[in-house]
């Protein structure tokens, strides 16, 4: 009797246990997601606030100063909307409600949003994108006429540099990625050093030679000269990255279209090559940024207005002997980082795929 | 279809040797398997076959043609990778014309002729899909049909059924057998698993070293092998070996001495196949050391004066216990001698 009392007994203690244990991991859990999620906010605050304060610059401010009350009142709505919405949604455990309540709450914030600051809103710094002689007018009293482009010729040239960048760097990282890693060749292991040492080089040190050499060749002060510097000092990482993708395609697929009846080339461009569309875009759209934010080479390199591509444009509209116009060098910046902003968006799953191709390698 | 002929082949990576002088003629329609174990040269053969690799000396010819030094894409040969090799970029249907996009044949054609072959391997219903929506029997299926679908000289399979599972590779073997049988495409199969190549190739060419070790029907590998290493290989069990030396009459093998009905004299090899072997009265006593039931048999390890030996008996439960003492007889016609030194079969009888 007494034993069996005591077993029992046990077991009931067991069972309560297991209660309070439950409890407890639940409790660890929420303790946890908070703090995981208040540090994330934390961290993202000082990475954000830069470019919602441009953002809000160049929507708002006026000639003669820059006021910060609107980027205040926009934070003072929008932080607790963040805030809350965390909080919801680690007490909401159903998806549906969770969106539900997202979609209230930015309706709500948006709403408050526009009652706030919406009068303050204007795009009068963009008038930049409409006038052809607009730094001139800026600056009146130090220049004449035509000595600037307009922003359409400094945004063509850099879409010219960016694409050209591109095109280059595809088409030869993907034929030499391939050929180092299908062939044998001599020397195949220190030419793909060689590879990454030129990469981890400070190209920045070459900086004096290459304008020599640029002014020797005659493409000193040409969008092509600094497309041909830029393309060399990129490509031996691209090949780098491309070589790891074409490592990820089995031979198998390869010995087979040729057996099927493919030359080497067009089991390359058949069926190699759609294997490895993600380096491709990959590869891609690093190339297209990094010539489109390109700023040392084209500042040293590139002297003629006509020649400006954006990042110049951006230096020259913020050098004013007169005091800057935040308004419109935040607009500027608007403009300039839009393109790059919506790359990423679009081929941001392609591009987090490109660490794993390079790994390989 | 072809008549398809190696002679003297040989392959050479930087001094080592793959395949060390090949002689091998496989009739037009006939079905073909290449055994052996990992690194023999099979898979090295193949690929000369289907014109990937070069060989170093020797000639290939498919109808008495020298073939050597045409391109892979001029061979016409159907190969099925062991991973299957499907382009996953592109769809079943696109998978299977593939071929033919190298030929000259009309998109319509070539449509027609993939649903044909697609309905003979029974994937007509999945034409739409891409490879990583198939599992990998019908992966399998798909990569056959195009290797079928260009009307082959020669079809070349390289370990088609290592990567599916037991069952799948049972439906399998008969099926690619049927088709086979169905289009009498001259067939070569590269296999490591003596099931696979017995059951479904007409002919077996059991691989060694580079070197042709034995070729013939299932029924001759298996009692009639030419060497030490044919008998090893064919058989599941293995067979049991025993080294002995023969002194004119008999052969001492450790402890045991085998009375000879030929003359015979030197270092000797016994083989004894596990399923030769009995429990009888009058023969070696041995003494059980493991008995493992294989579900219609089991397979008993035992201590005798040959040295340790395996032999099976019928019926699923174990009648012998560890440590049980019985004796074991076998039929002397069953019995394989090979000579020692040259690792070849020699044609004496043993009394009992």
């Amino acid at each position: 009797m007494v034993s069996g009392d005591a077993i029992a007994g046990r077991a009931v203690a067991a069972r309560t246990d297991w209660q309070a244990l439950a409890r407890r991991g639940w409790r660890t859990k929420f303790t946890a997601q908070s703090a995981l999620l208040a540090f994330l906010i934390l961290i993202s605050v000082p990475i954000l606030l830069p470019y919602f304060w441009m953002v809000v610059i160049a929507f708002t401010a006026r000639t003669g100063g820059v006021a910060s009350d609107v980027l205040w009142t926009a934070c003072a709505v929008i932080l607790p909307g963040v805030l809350v919405y965390s909080i919801v949604h680690m007490s909401v455990a159903s998806p549906r409600l969770r969106t539900v309540a997202g979609l209230v709450l930015l309706v709500i914030v948006g709403a408050l949003l526009v009652a706030l600051v919406g009068s303050k809103l204007h795009l009068d710094n963009f008038r930049f994108l409409t006038r052809a002689n607009f730094v001139e007018e800026l600056r009146s009293k130090a220049t004449s006429g035509a000595q600037f482009p307009s922003v359409w010729t400094a945004f063509f040239n850099s879409l010219a540099l960016a694409l050209s960048q591109t095109v280059i760097i595809l088409t030869v990282s993907s034929l030499a990625g391939y050929y180092i890693s299908r062939f044998a060749f001599r020397g195949r292991n220190g030419f793909l050093q060689g590879l990454l040492v030129l990469h981890a080089f400070p190209a920045m040190t070459l900086i004096i030679p290459i304008f020599l050499m640029l002014h020797w060749i005659g493409l000193l002060d040409t969008i092509v000269g600094v497309m041909l510097v830029l393309a060399a000092i990129e490509l031996p990482f691209y090949v780098f990255v491309m070589k790891g993708f074409f490592d990820g395609v089995p031979w198998d697929i390869e010995m087979s279209a040729m057996t099927d009846g493919a030359t080497r080339r067009q089991a390359f461009r058949l069926v190699v090559l759609p294997q490895v569309r993600v380096g491709l875009i990959a590869v891609a759209v690093f190339a297209f940024i990094r010539a489109w934010e390109e700023y040392i080479f084209v500042r040293t390199f590139l002297i003629e207005n006509k020649n400006w591509v954006m990042s110049l444009y951006l230096f020259w509209v913020s050098d004013d002997v007169m005091g800057v116009d935040y308004g419109i060098v935040a607009a500027v910046a608007v403009f300039y980082v839009l393109p790059s902003l919506l790359l990423y968006v679009f081929c941001q799953k392609y591009l987090t795929q490109m660490t794993i191709g390079g790994i390989k390698g | 279809m072809a008549r398809v002929e190696l002679k003297n082949l040989r392959k050479e990576w930087g001094g080592a040797t793959a395949v060390a002088g090949l002689d091998l003629a496989i009739e037009d329609g006939a079905f073909v398997a290449v055994l052996g174990p990992s690194g023999c040269g099979k898979s090295t053969t193949l690929m000369m076959l289907a014109g990937i690799y070069q060989p170093t000396s020797g000639d290939i010819t498919f109808d008495g043609a020298r073939v050597n030094d045409v391109e892979a894409r001029g061979r016409n040969v159907g190969i099925v990778f062991q991973s299957y090799a499907l382009y996953p970029n592109m769809s079943v249907l696109e998978n299977i014309t593939f071929p033919l996009r190298f030929k000259t044949v009309d998109s319509a054609e070539a449509e027609r002729r993939a649903r044909e072959i697609a309905a003979l391997v029974r994937v007509d219903g999945l034409l739409d899909r891409r490879p990583s929506q198939l599992s990998g029997g019908q992966q399998q299926r798909v990569a056959l049909a195009r290797a079928l679908v260009k009307r082959p000289h020669l079809l070349l399979l390289d370990e088609p059924l290592s990567n599916l599972d037991a069952g799948l590779r049972l439906t399998m073997r008969t099926e690619i057998r049927r088709i086979q049988r169905e289009l009498g495409v001259t067939t070569i199969l590269v296999t490591h698993d003596q099931i696979e190549a017995t059951t479904m190739a007409d002919r077996v060419v059991v691989m060694n070293g580079g070197r042709v070790e034995q070729e013939g029907v299932a029924e001759d590998l298996y009692e009639r092998p030419s060497t030490v290493f044919v008998a090893g290989f064919i058989g599941s069990p293995p067979i049991n070996f025993f080294d002995g030396e023969a002194d004119g009459s008999a052969i001492k093998v450790h402890e045991a001495s085998i009375p000879l009905a030929d003359s015979l004299r030197g270092p000797v090899v016994l083989g004894i196949r596990p399923e030769s072997l009995r429990v009888a009265a009058g023969g070696t006593p041995a003494r059980i050391t493991a008995a493992e039931p294989m579900g219609r048999e089991v397979l008993y390890t035992a201590e005798s004066a040959f040295g340790v030996i395996r032999f099976l008996e019928a019926g699923a439960e174990p009648r012998h216990r560890e440590g049980d003492n019985v004796l074991l007889g076998f039929a002397p016609a069953s019995a394989l001698l090979f000579d020692k030194t040259s690792g070849r079969r020699i044609d004496a009888r043993i009394v009992a």
